[in-house]
């Protein structure tokens, strides 16, 4: 039986994507309802999953009862039941954020539960070539949702994400192609046996590898193949950039690291080292560029995904590094960024619905207009910080050890550089906040406040709950990680990681 | 391992901290009665968890043990909670708001939680916040406690971070926080580190200055808590990272009873003076840890339970006097016997117990650690000890002569009001009572630990209390005290402010620091002027991008009016890096 929580995982959310467009038909007010009924039971099939795996290992579900290396498996451990349920509790409360943040209509909530299928089939597949499937319909439900936006620049967002995005895909499956020619096989297990067996020095499998990590750096963004996220984050509806910012990039990584960890494994490493090098050196250069211009930016949301190019700098690193503290750290870390990022967007929202501000500058004397949503967002931007006892500090410290055991001191120092450029750029926010009167009389623009979709300024009670709720969990997440660590004990063990 | 029932869920001393900070919000009665409910809660419960190893966990990749219950610890555990609540009894009565009382309260916590700590780290962890807290407690006086309080935080942050040090170091060797990982700290620096960390604790002689400085500023029942936990978590401290002691730690404690007492004689304010005290009767367990056998050790904790009872009155008793009277100094006051008899009761009680005469309870304790060193052959640390006795005497027949006896103070002053009666009249009771009946006591102390360590009243640490050499001893210290004080009576009282370490270390660090920051400040103000010009570029070109671009990609282009560059790569942009990056990847790796 739960086995079967696996497939329904990627089932429930993909038949109900078609609910709320077939029921247009009918009415058109009918999203909603469905959305939350479907992610519901998404996340308590997460759950349940979660509960399986921490009580009774890794479950395998063969689709269609296929033999394992021909048919498609659905391989669920430590990591992925992590990941599957941090998809499930993040989309559960960007619902309870786009019932008044908009946008509103059923095409919207058929495109969420597609990217929530999408989602959570990356998550949990064992099949390189099904990894791309749902990398595709994550892909393109990503792109559909920015494009929700009712401005041109929404529009123009979504094509630079669409192009740079399904290329980097591509590049995915054409280093899938060549793996399955020196291999002749596409499930991750066989994948990892049989490269072993034709040789990590082999051309087909350096390239194969090249390829599959430049594709998805494209899709977790690092620099400098970010260009289409700023743009993404920060044109989309706010629902959306929550949605997104917490959850797309987060999964890219995880499959990132599945791919590096579970098919090419440790070993790769040990038998190329340049490969390991170029991968946490474009990190450590991803989590330094990342940071500066995220300083130099002046909207709020933009200086938030550049923070998340930054952030993934710091995942990828870890997952380079590929010792049991660096990755314990990296799952930390991916867990309490989609916390931290997806609250701060969330706040953002809070914010502009609330007083219109969008820029660094128009956030100053915040903490007397908006006195909730100001410290919320202080606490969230201390947190990505890494201020003690957050889960950003816990996060960051684990990799920071597992630099440090692996004596990659230069890797080591730009995670601490790092932490002073988050600094700096959230630093200056909240001093702006707190400590800084409003230039001129922003409260009320000339125009009125710049209308947002469905034309409200009114924030909800589900809005707010959402961003408290973020705050509280990034403030207390990190007590969970000794916890983390010794669920994941047996997973990383698995994976062959000392 | 974090079996136990629900009497080892929570630490008491996080449940104490979070009651502190619920006390805060509420009003000034009920503040105080949680705080009595906290204390005494935190009595009974030491009095009936069991021993062992609670709330095991792993913080950040250390073991960690938040509550580890022994004898020792329990022991600390019961007199905190004791007098936690006597001084919130006391705090009450003698108009203390219920903000101040939250401060104190969280004080005690952090103390409780450091001595019921189970490794260095989280030791460490209550140790540097009961810093923080009793430095919050005494600023929330204001005036001249403001100052006090500056000092006193600087010179527990530099102890602190000694600790840490010499923790960090004893790790490195051991490998472990945890206090069963090893016997003590490890030898060498790490306990060189931690001795004189621990030591500005204590109080040894030339960290003392602390001492004096800061009880005599605060609120009179914020002194009652001041005087209690700081210096015995040290204590307790010193005897977790020194259980087999140190001959020149035992020493250090002999001088420190001498300089302390000697000092006390000296001073006019009546809490100065009694802070004196704090370090010189200190010295009797530091001597007590420092010697480490069983009877020194079971002294030594004896001593720290009895000291807490008799100076927490004797805080108490000339809290009284001042709140009654508004006078701090001795020769503002005089003859107050007449005015509050309880008070001066209560008083005689605790300075006799002070003192160690026989019938009292510090006799019991000093007279252990005094014995121990007489069994080990310690002659110049007995002597030193038997000196330090004198001054006891000495110093406190001056105090109550002075302010109970001499003389006649102009007009009435009413006696102690009810709560404080309350609070100082069993304290006092249970200075008699343990002074009379020691087995009471006995019975508290704790078990087994170090190789060398049996328990009271096994064979290796027979005492006697009542023997006919022990009441000679205490009552010729009397007489010589007696005597002492008449010979002395009349210059003591031509003795103005006597200055102490703390006049040259104060002076240093002033003149030191002020030397230090001219020349930081003119080789900084060199540096400044070359990095402001940088900065100055640096915050233009975050300020306004796009314009820095502009100037760095058309450096000689005087006409500005064409469209500005963009840091925007395009999508064509993109592609071309994605390329590259490709080709890059894949032929570095070829």
């Amino acid at each position: 039986m739960s086995e079967s929580y696996a497939v329904l995982l990627v089932a429930v959310p993909i038949l109900g994507s078609i609910v709320p467009l077939a029921g247009s038909l009918w009415h058109d007010r009918l999203g909603w309802p469905v959305a939350v009924g479907v992610s519901l039971a998404h996340l308590a099939l997460a759950a349940g999953l979660a509960v399986e795996v921490f009580a009774a290992g890794t479950v395998v579900y063969e689709l269609g009862g296929f033999e394992p290396p021909f048919g498609i498996v659905l391989v669920v451990d430590g990591i992925s039941a992590l990941v599957a349920l941090l998809v499930g509790v993040v989309s559960a409360g960007v619902l309870a954020y786009a019932r008044r943040a908009g946008p509103r209509g059923n095409s919207f909530y058929s495109l969420y539960l597609l990217l929530l299928a999408g989602l959570s089939g990356m998550t949990v597949t064992g099949d390189a070539f099904n990894l791309y499937v749902f990398l595709e319909i994550t892909g393109l439900a990503a792109y559909a949702l920015v494009a929700t936006g009712d401005h041109g620049g929404a529009a123009v967002a979504a094509l630079k994400y669409l192009i740079i995005g399904t290329v980097g895909a591509s590049l995915y499956l054409l280093g899938v192609g060549y793996a399955f020619v020196a291999t002749g096989t596409l499930n991750m297990a066989d994948l990892a046996e049989k490269l072993a067996a034709v040789g990590y020095t082999s051309p087909l499998v350096l390239a194969s590898f090249a390829l599959v990590t430049v594709g998805f750096a494209v899709k977790v963004a690092l620099f400098p193949l970010h260009t289409w996220q700023p743009d993404a984050y920060a044109e989309a509806p706010i629902s959306v950039s929550v949605l997104i910012s917490a959850l797309v990039s987060t999964v890219a990584a995880y499959a990132l690291a599945r791919l590096v960890l579970s098919v090419y494994t440790v070993e790769f490493f040990a038998a190329v080292p340049t490969a390991r090098t170029m991968l946490v050196g474009a990190a450590a250069i991803s989590v330094v560029a990342g940071s500066v211009l995220a300083v130099s930016q002046t909207d709020i949301q933009r200086m938030l995904a550049y923070s998340s190019v930054s952030q993934f700098g710091l995942i990828v690193a870890a997952v380079g590094i590929a010792n049991r503290a660096a990755l314990v750290g990296a799952v930390v870390h991916l867990v309490g960024h989609a916390v931290m990022k997806g609250g701060l967007f969330a706040t953002a929202g809070v914010v502009e619905r609330t007083t219109g501000a969008r820029s660094v500058d128009e956030y100053a004397g915040l903490a007397e207009r908006a006195p909730l949503a100001a410290g919320c967002f202080a606490v969230l931007a201390l947190a990505m910080v890494g201020v003690p006892p957050a889960v950003g500090f816990v996060g960051k410290w684990y990799i920071v050890v597992g630099a440090v055991e692996a004596q990659r001191w230069a890797v080591a120092a730009v995670l601490v550089v790092s932490t002073l450029l988050t600094l700096a750029y959230f630093a200056r926010l909240v001093e702006r906040m707190y400590f800084t009167e409003p230039a001129v009389d922003v409260g009320e623009p000339a125009g009125g406040v710049p209308t947002v979709p469905d034309g409200g300024r009114s924030v909800s009670t589900g809005m707010v709950a959402v961003v408290v709720a973020a705050t509280v969990l990034a403030a207390t997440l990190g007590f969970a990680a000794s916890g983390i660590e010794a669920l994941l004990e047996p997973t990383l063990a698995a994976l062959g990681v000392i | 391992m974090a079996g136990g029932g629900p009497l080892t869920a929570v630490p008491p001393g996080v449940a104490v901290v979070v009651g502190a900070a619920v006390a805060a919000a509420l009003s000034r009665r009920a503040a105080h009665a949680l705080g009595v409910a906290l204390t005494a809660g935190t009595l009974l419960w030491a009095l009936v968890v069991p021993d062992g190893v609670f709330l095991s966990t792993n913080f950040l990749g250390f073991e960690a043990v938040l509550l580890r219950v022994d004898g020792f610890s329990r022991l600390m555990a019961i007199i905190f909670g004791l007098i936690g609540a006597a001084a919130v009894v006391y705090s009450y009565a003698s108009d203390a708001d219920g903000i101040q009382t939250a401060f104190a309260l969280s004080y005690v916590g952090t103390s409780v939680g450091a001595v019921l700590a189970g490794d260095w780290l989280a030791l460490l962890f209550f140790w540097e916040l009961m810093a923080a807290t009793s430095t919050l407690l005494i600023w929330y006086y204001g005036g001249k406690a403001i100052r006090a309080g500056f000092r006193y935080a600087l010179l527990h942050g530099i102890g602190g971070s000694l600790v840490m040090a010499g923790i960090v170091w004893h790790y490195d060797a051991v490998g472990s926080f945890l206090f069963s990982a090893a016997d003590g700290i490890t030898a060498g620096v790490p306990a060189v580190l931690v001795a004189v960390g621990i030591g500005v604790n204590v109080g040894f002689v030339g960290l003392h200055a602390w001492l004096p400085d800061t009880s005599p500023r605060p609120h009179v029942a914020a002194s009652v808590f001041l005087c209690v936990y700081t210096t015995k978590t040290g204590v307790y401290g010193m005897y977790r990272a020194f259980p087999e002691g140190h001959l020149w730690i035992a020493y250090m404690g002999g001088a420190m009873a001498v300089f302390g007492a000697g000092m006390a004689l000296l001073q006019d304010d009546m809490r100065r003076l009694l802070s004196y005290h704090i370090q010189s009767q200190v010295g009797y367990m530091v001597a007590g840890v420092g010697i480490g056998t069983a009877l020194a050790t079971s002294g030594a904790f004896a001593h720290v339970f009895n000291h807490i009872l008799y100076k927490s009155l004797l805080f108490m008793t000339v809290g009284v006097v001042i709140y009654r009277t508004g006078k701090e100094r001795l020769k503002k006051v005089g003859g107050l016997y007449r005015e509050m008899p309880l008070t001066a009761v209560t008083f005689g009680i605790a300075a006799l117990s002070i003192a160690g005469f026989p019938g009292f309870n510090g006799f019991v304790s000093k007279g252990m650690v005094i014995g121990a060193a007489h069994k080990e052959h310690l002659d110049a640390l007995w002597w030193l000890l038997m000196l330090g006795g004198v001054g006891t005497f000495l110093s406190f027949i001056k105090l109550g002569y002075h302010a109970f006896l001499h003389g006649k103070y102009d007009g009435p002053v009413a006696d102690a009001n009810r709560g404080q009666s309350v609070a100082m009249v069993a304290i006092a009771g249970l200075c008699v009572i343990y002074g009379v009946y020691p087995d009471a006591l006995f019975g508290l102390l704790p078990g087994t630990k170090s190789s060398k360590y049996v328990a009271l009243p096994a064979a290796g640490a027979k005492y006697t209390v009542f023997t006919v050499d022990h009441l000679v001893e205490g009552i010729g210290l009397a007489v010589l005290g007696v005597a002492g004080f008449a010979v002395l009576k009349k210059p003591l009282s031509n003795v103005s402010v006597v200055p102490d370490v703390d006049a040259l270390y104060n002076r240093v660090a002033f003149y030191g620091t002020r030397g230090v920051v001219v020349g930081v400040t003119e080789l900084y103000a060199a540096v400044d002027r070359a990095v402001v010009a940088a900065a100055r570029t640096v915050a233009g070109a975050v300020r306004d991008p796009a314009s820095a671009v502009t100037a760095v990609a058309r450096p000689t282009d005087g006409d500005r009016s064409g469209t500005p560059a963009s840091l925007r790569a395009g999508i064509g942009t993109t592609i071309l890096v994605l390329v590259v990056v490709v080709a890059l990847v894949l032929a570095a790796l070829m």
